[in-house]
């Protein structure tokens, strides 16, 4: 029996949960757009961000709200280091290698993570992590609304919106597109595409990683937490369009909602189960993408 | 992830023909004594999502083994020290038989201790039953010993055995509390450890009459308990029993709280008891029971030592495979040889009640035929202000336990 407040909550846990795949999603869109490379790698740019922001929280008293802009100003310089260092090389290699690459930079980065902050699980403790907005109630039914939830939904939304007018306003988005439309076009019409990628590699992996600080009140940061988001990330992607902006985000809320409403009918251990059903459909019948217009 | 990450007393090594050479050399230049050293083969998860655990368990058999060659070796064996061989088994069971072969191909281990997780231990007995060698444990799931392996030995209670005590404790918590158990609910992580606890939780219940009006597993790397938790919040139970390692196990009391839920939550051990738990929900943990094979407010002498060298308290999984050391030290005393069948009699006939086999709950461990420790008993224990508590049974509490919510500073 699903009642009108079992169902609105279920949409809210889902919407609430796909705004953060959706953000994650959209650095790890943003550079196989850009770049046509599938960054294996990326999730674990989501863990560097959680650590960055528990570390503004343990020495500075930064909530993770904010430190999560501190994560995301780390990661782009990290990402745009990494880029010119290691993916630059790679660019104009065959696929394997750039997938052996990113598969290789993972292990690296998460053993390193191991190494300089230990196994240990991090958690920060805010003042509103325990409380929830309660919305409709009456008869002992309510709605609600974890405020950890709710602020980090927020940011996503504010980060999203940002990235987007970035891509669609500024000179430099639209450089950036020109770059991913036709490489070497954009060089004829005076754009220093080496630029463009290594900001938007630093652009997407910095977005990854605000996602995974702004979620920290509620998941705790540990060296292996990307292998947690790794395929959510990439179904979101998948499932939206690879290389579109737009895609992610409704990839991402999907996934939340599919999560979300299959736990209505299935057991909770088969969370997943739709979802990939539902991947592998979209793989077969419109490997594009539900949104299969290119943003970049 | 690294693969491979072998130790030698703390330091890495090369292998190979310089090895080889190197122990010829120290071989010709120490000609008198013929036990220079025992080596023990050590195979836990250090690194991947059960690293801490791993670090836990490894702190723990380190305190023994340092301890004991500071105090002259292995008597019975001329003074041998003891060399643990660590390996990394990751949290992939193809990974742990991988290690434990090398291990096993490799060093001469007199035996081997470790995984902390079921899966990792059920891999690993795989290997060890072949070459026999005693594979020493502390991981919970009756599969480990219910497969008629004969070189297991499992010190703790299993699983569906803890599980079954964490209901009984709670209905006869509850009772001394004037509340009678109708509703209860269960979720658990879907591994071997989860599922074999779930499965005493359930059979107990359902022995008892009464209502599982909530029984659900959930993936171990699950990032969002929502819809658990509303499940939990309509289900109207009294009392839940959640079975989780230590993230899930955050999640789930943060959102509990969250949503107000504010009835009495009895752990599955693993996550709900380990220093980590405090630390990420500070006091939030307050009155959250627990079942635990071991507490360590049971043998303080022995326990403190732990805590002065490591900082923290001793941990269940620290205390068992101390424990599990310390049985493997009077087996070598007592079979004054290192051959594997030599160690391997001891275990089965001998009760070890003697140095830090004594840490295990009632002092002593012995091993039945199946592999098993009859002496050993499950406890409860409550949080209170950043320390355990045994509370149940009563012949074993430490204090008296508090049958409400887990709202702190109520």
């Amino acid at each position: 029996m699903q009642t009108i407040y079992t169902l609105t909550q279920t949409l809210v846990d889902g919407l609430l949960i796909g705004g953060i795949y959706a953000v994650i999603s959209i650095g790890l869109s943003l550079v196989f757009g850009v770049m046509h490379i599938v960054n294996f790698a990326h999730a674990e740019f989501l863990m560097i961000g959680m650590f960055v922001a528990w570390y503004a929280w343990a020495w500075l008293g930064l909530d993770p709200m904010l430190g999560a802009f501190l994560a995301l100003g780390v990661t782009f310089l990290l990402g745009m280091g990494m880029q010119r260092v290691l993916i630059k090389p790679i660019l104009a290699a065959p696929q394997v290698a750039q997938i052996f690459l990113t598969v290789g930079l993972l292990f690296a980065l998460e053993n390193a993570a191991l190494l300089l902050f230990g196994a240990d699980y991090r958690s920060v403790s805010t003042p509103y992590q325990t409380e929830a907005l309660s919305l409709f109630a009456s008869g002992g039914e309510r709605i609600i609304v974890p405020y950890a939830k709710l602020f980090a939904f927020l940011m996503a939304l504010g980060l999203g919106a940002s990235v987007w007018l970035f891509l669609q306003r500024t000179r430099t988005g639209q450089a950036m597109r020109a770059t991913a439309q036709d490489a070497t076009a954009a060089r004829l019409m005076g754009i220093d595409t080496d630029r463009m990628y290594m900001l938007a590699f630093g652009l997407g992996t910095g977005t990854t990683a605000f996602g995974g600080a702004v979620i920290l009140p509620y998941i705790t940061a540990s060296p292996t937490v990307g292998s947690q988001y790794v395929v959510l990330m990439f179904t979101a992607v998948v499932l939206g369009g690879l290389g579109s902006v737009a895609g992610a985000v409704v990839g991402g809320l999907l996934v939340g909602l599919i999560q979300s409403f299959s736990a209505l009918v299935l057991p909770i251990q088969l969370q997943n189960l739709i979802l990939f059903v539902i991947f592998i459909a979209v793989l077969a019948l419109k490997p594009e993408g539900i949104l299969s217009r290119r943003t970049g | 992830m690294s693969r491979m990450f072998w130790t030698r007393a703390g330091a890495v090594t090369r292998r190979g023909a310089l090895a080889a050479g190197t122990v010829a050399l120290a071989a010709l230049a120490t000609p008198l004594s013929a036990q220079e050293s025992v080596n023990v083969g050590v195979i836990l998860p250090l690194s991947g999502p059960n690293a801490q655990f791993g670090i836990n368990s490894r702190n723990g058999i380190e305190l023994v083994a340092n301890e004991i060659n500071e105090n002259g070796g292995i008597e019975a064996l001329g003074g041998a020290r003891i060399n643990l061989v660590v390996a990394d088994a990751t949290s992939n069971p193809t990974q742990a038989a991988t290690v434990a072969q090398r291990m096993l191909s490799q060093d001469e281990v007199v035996a081997v201790l470790g995984a902390f997780a079921s899966s990792l231990t059920l891999a690993i007995s795989e290997v060890t039953e072949r070459r026999q060698v005693p594979l020493l444990t502390m991981s919970f799931s009756d599969q480990i010993t219910d497969r008629g392996f004969e070189w297991v030995y499992q010190i703790v209670p299993v699983g569906s055995e803890l599980g079954r005590a964490t209901f009984d404790y709670a209905v006869a918590l509850a009772e001394a509390n004037g509340e009678s158990l109708d509703r209860v609910a269960i979720m658990y992580e879907d591994t071997a450890y989860g599922t074999s606890q779930a499965e005493g939780l359930r059979a107990a219940a359902q022995e008892a009459g009464v209502d599982l009006v909530m029984d659900e597993a959930y993936p171990l790397g699950i990032t969002d308990v929502s819809p658990l938790i509303n499940q939990l919040r309509r289900s109207d139970a009294q009392v839940v029993f959640p079975v989780s390692y230590l993230n899930d196990s955050l999640l789930i009391v943060r959102s509990m709280r969250q949503q107000g839920i504010e009835i009495p939550t009895i752990g599955g051990a693993a996550g709900y008891i380990i220093p980590d738990f405090r630390e990420g929900l500070g006091d939030l943990t307050e009155n959250v029971l627990s079942i635990s094979p071991a507490a360590y407010d049971q043998a303080p002498d022995l326990t403190d030592r732990f805590r002065e060298e490591y900082g923290y308290f001793m941990v269940h999984e620290a205390q068992e495979h101390a424990a599990l050391m310390g049985v493997l030290v009077s087996a070598l005393e007592a079979a004054g040889s290192t051959e594997a069948a030599a160690v391997k009699e001891q275990l089965d006939t001998m009760t070890f009640d003697e140095g830090w086999a004594a840490v295990m709950t009632g002092g002593e461990v012995e091993f039945d035929d199946q592999g098993r420790n009859p002496n050993a008993v499950p406890l409860m224990v409550q949080w209170r202000g950043g320390e355990l508590v045994t509370v149940w049974p009563e012949e074993y509490a430490t204090g008296e336990a508090v049958w409400k919510t887990t709202s702190a500073g109520e």
